[in-house]
């Protein structure tokens, strides 16, 4: 019995051979739709926030610094690579890219940061609804935002006209560890 | 069931029931007074109900209370019955129903320790969950606790453990320990080379996804955040918070997303079962198994990337459907890649059914009688293993299983080896599963959306199989577009409790395969509390030393 069971054993691991990769040597082509890096595309995005209010990993952070000025930035280094801001992006300005070396000894090499010109917008996020009917993928955040850049926290407190006092407020942000 | 089960009730309680309802075919809800809590548990666990597990909330901004849910599930005619009462913040003591239902133990320890609700007469009231240096007083799944609250860590705070029997050496394993694959801490209680007992301290990888998910995301967030409870199956938690949610919101989505579920769950299935079986060839230390049944295993991860995007966070199920389409070619593809699969499992499987090594190494060791493992309402392989013949999928059909036909494979050799061959079989039967799929799915939508807002305060409960046993969901629907209350009951739960059991009178060198072959996975069982606050000592630098060597080193990043 013993024997038998260690010849087909045996049989077993020869018949495959060797089949680990000679990776990075040897690169197999990605498939086509692999969830890798997200890239954004300036040009299309209109700064509605619905990406940010629905990251899962609440990376995508986005901050009024004036009525006319919303910066959009995404934190790499906490994406899990779900590809949910691809798919609530209602402008499509989201791609999910083949791009998955990406570890990086500095967290800025995986941050994207977009300023975006939002002139009289009063950021109600209808033209987010005009795309997007799902009751439950309406925008949770609506108004201006201010998020903590440097922290790279989500600050949940919006108001619905530009507040200097807000902004300022967010600088002041603490992680929960560093607090007394 | 409901008006059997009211009329029993009603001559044991009488005014101690306040209702007993039946919101949809499948649940029942009973609401009982304080004072009758464990009387109706009872009653119900003696119509036949297996205990599954029990959910605490917090009531204090609606009505100054805190609630209290035992569910339990009856196999035999699809339905689960979920009995409720509350206790008023001031005065937080229910009757604890672990003297009768050994399971429950946990639940109970975890309410108390989240919730600050005690229970009068639990055995073993000690923490389970919150870190031994976690202030007294500061319950994390409060309303008022928030999310992200760090409270100031104590020194020198060690975790009791129990009295070790007399006659008897300590070994301590873990929570770092080679033949652990998580941190956890058993502290294993031998006589010579025999096992006489064991605690358990564990809950060391707390992430606070409960707490996150009731307080920061919204609704189809959190299947994504479900999915990474897990690594092996993640598919699982996804499916099964998105179907309690649905059957909440009384949402019925698209045949093809079912069956499209369905072979996602499917897939996952073969994918966790062949790392088990690699695990558990490892474990005993015949590594021949181990890579061989990785090896196999590595064409469906690379189908999945094909398929979902992503070789395991799949990321294909969402409240209201799927995300992805299965195409004529992906199908052909999966078709292929399991027919492969089918074959080379063959290979390993006559290769080692005979061989006298794993027979010496798994048979007879972690025995459990029956009886045992009912009392201890074990689930999945491990209770099948056991003469229990449960399975989610066949007792309480979802997605498409009521469509598809298989085999619930059921031995009753009690011991490692039983779980072993019900994990290969069942392999092949998820590979049956999958065929099948493929050839009915209907065509039509994969999605639904939401037309309105989901009412607040609805109650809904799900289970699903995972590989490693069935995982139960409990949903209370909330008012910000998210859950007021998630809880989920990975199949570990239960397990991990019978452990002690499984172990008394073993040889220590079998502990690593006993504890592999309930396929522990800790971070499923660990999943809520707040933050990861470990007293990880060392002698020669404290806590808070550590602590900033950490962030030092975080922050360089
Ligand atoms: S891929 Fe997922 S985690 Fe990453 S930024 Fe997009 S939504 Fe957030
Ligand atoms: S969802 Fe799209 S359009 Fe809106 S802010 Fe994000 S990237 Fe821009």
């Amino acid at each position: 019995m013993w024997l038998t069971s260690k010849i087909k054993q045996l049989l077993m691991v020869m018949k495959p051979g060797v089949v680990t990769l000679n990776y990075p040597a040897e690169r197999p082509p990605v498939p086509k739709n692999l969830r890798g890096q997200p890239v954004w595309d300036h040009q299309k995005c209109i700064g509605c926030g619905g990406c940010s209010d629905h990251c899962p990993s609440r990376c995508i952070l986005t901050r009024d610094v004036c009525q006319e000025l919303r910066v959009m930035l995404y934190d790499g280094s906490r994406c899990t690579y779900c590809g949910r801001c691809a798919d609530i992006c209602p402008e499509g300005a989201i791609t999910m890219s083949n791009s998955f070396e990406i570890a990086c000894d500095d967290k800025d090499d995986i941050t994207t940061r977009l300023e975006l010109f939002m002139m009289t917008c009063q950021r109600c996020g209808r033209c987010y609804e005009m795309e997007k009917s799902n009751a439950i993928d309406r925008i949770n955040l609506k108004g201006f935002r201010y998020d903590n850049l440097e922290q790279r926290a989500l600050v949940r407190t919006t108001s619905e006209t530009f507040s200097p006092e807000l902004l300022k407020e967010s600088d002041n942000y603490k992680r929960p560890s560093d607090k007394e | 069931m409901r008006k059997e089960l009211e009329a029993k009730l009603i001559a044991r309680l009488r005014d101690d029931v306040v209702c007993v309802e039946k919101t949809d075919a499948r649940t029942i809800f009973v609401d009982v007074k304080r004072a009758g809590i464990r009387e109706a548990a009872k009653i119900i666990h003696g119509a036949g109900a297996r205990y599954l597990c029990s959910v605490g909330y917090d009531n204090i901004a609606r009505d100054g209370t805190l609630g209290m849910i035992h569910t339990f599930a009856l196999d035999d005619c699809n339905q689960f019955v979920c009995c409720r009462t509350t206790a008023p913040v001031g005065d937080p003591v229910i009757e604890s129903i672990t003297p009768d239902l050994p399971s429950a133990g946990w639940s109970e320890r975890e309410v108390t320790d989240l919730l600050g609700l005690r229970f009068a007469g639990h055995p073993k009231p000690k923490k389970l969950v919150l870190a031994d240096d976690w202030p007294d007083g500061i319950y994390p799944l409060r309303k008022d606790v928030p999310h992200d609250l760090v409270p100031k860590g104590a020194e020198d705070v060690a975790y009791e453990l129990d009295e070790a029997p007399p006659g008897t050496k300590i070994v301590p394993v873990g929570p770092f320990h080679p033949s652990l694959h998580e941190p956890e801490h058993f502290a294993v209680y031998v006589d010579g080379e025999t096992i006489k007992g064991c605690d358990y301290r564990g809950f060391m990888t707390h992430r606070g996804i409960e707490k996150l998910c009731q307080t920061q995301v919204s609704y189809n967030e959190v299947p994504f955040i479900a999915e990474r409870i897990c690594g092996i199956c993640g598919s699982v938690h996804a499916t099964a918070f998105s179907q309690a949610v649905e059957s909440a919101a009384g949402l019925v989505i698209p045949r093809r997303a079912e069956f499209i579920r369905t072979l996602m769950l499917e897939i996952e299935r073969i994918h966790s079962n062949l790392l088990w079986l690699g695990v558990a060839g490892h474990l005993i230390g015949f590594d021949t198994v181990f890579m061989q049944a990785w090896r196999v295993r590595e064409q469906i991860m690379w189908l999945c990337e094909r398929l979902t995007g992503n070789r395991k966070t799949y990321g294909m199920i969402l409240v209201g459907g799927v995300r992805r389409d299965i195409t004529p070619e992906i199908a052909e593809d999966i078709r292929n890649v399991v027919n492969k699969i089918e074959e080379e499992l063959m290979v390993i499987h006559r290769a080692i059914e005979k061989d006298t090594s794993i027979h010496k190494r798994t048979k007879g060791v972690g025995t459990i009688t029956r009886e045992q493992a009912l009392d201890w309402s074990l689930v999945g392989p491990v209770a099948r293993a056991r003469g229990i013949d449960i399975d989610a999928r066949r007792d309480h059909p979802y997605a498409a299983y009521d469509e598809v036909k298989f085999e619930v494979p059921v031995l009753d050799s009690c011991d490692v080896w039983a779980t072993l061959v019900i994990r290969v079989i069942e392999t092949f039967e998820a590979i049956k599963i999958i065929r099948q799929c493929l050839d009915k799915m209907p065509g039509g939508e994969i999605f639904v959306e939401m037309k309105d807002k989901i009412p607040a305060l609805r109650h809904a409960i799900t289970v699903v199989e995972a590989p490693r046993g069935e995982s139960v969901h409990y949903v209370i629907t909330g008012e910000e577009n998210r859950p007021e209350r998630w809880r989920v009951r990975a199949p570990t739960f239960p397990n991990l409790q019978a452990v002690p059991l499984m172990l008394l009178d073993e040889q220590f060198a079998d502990f690593p395969i006993v504890m592999g072959s309930i396929d522990p996975c800790f971070s499923c069982t660990d999943r809520v509390a707040v933050v990861d606050l470990q007293t990880g000592k060392s002698s020669s630098i404290s806590k808070a030393e550590l602590d900033a060597m950490s962030r030092k080193q975080q922050q360089r990043a």
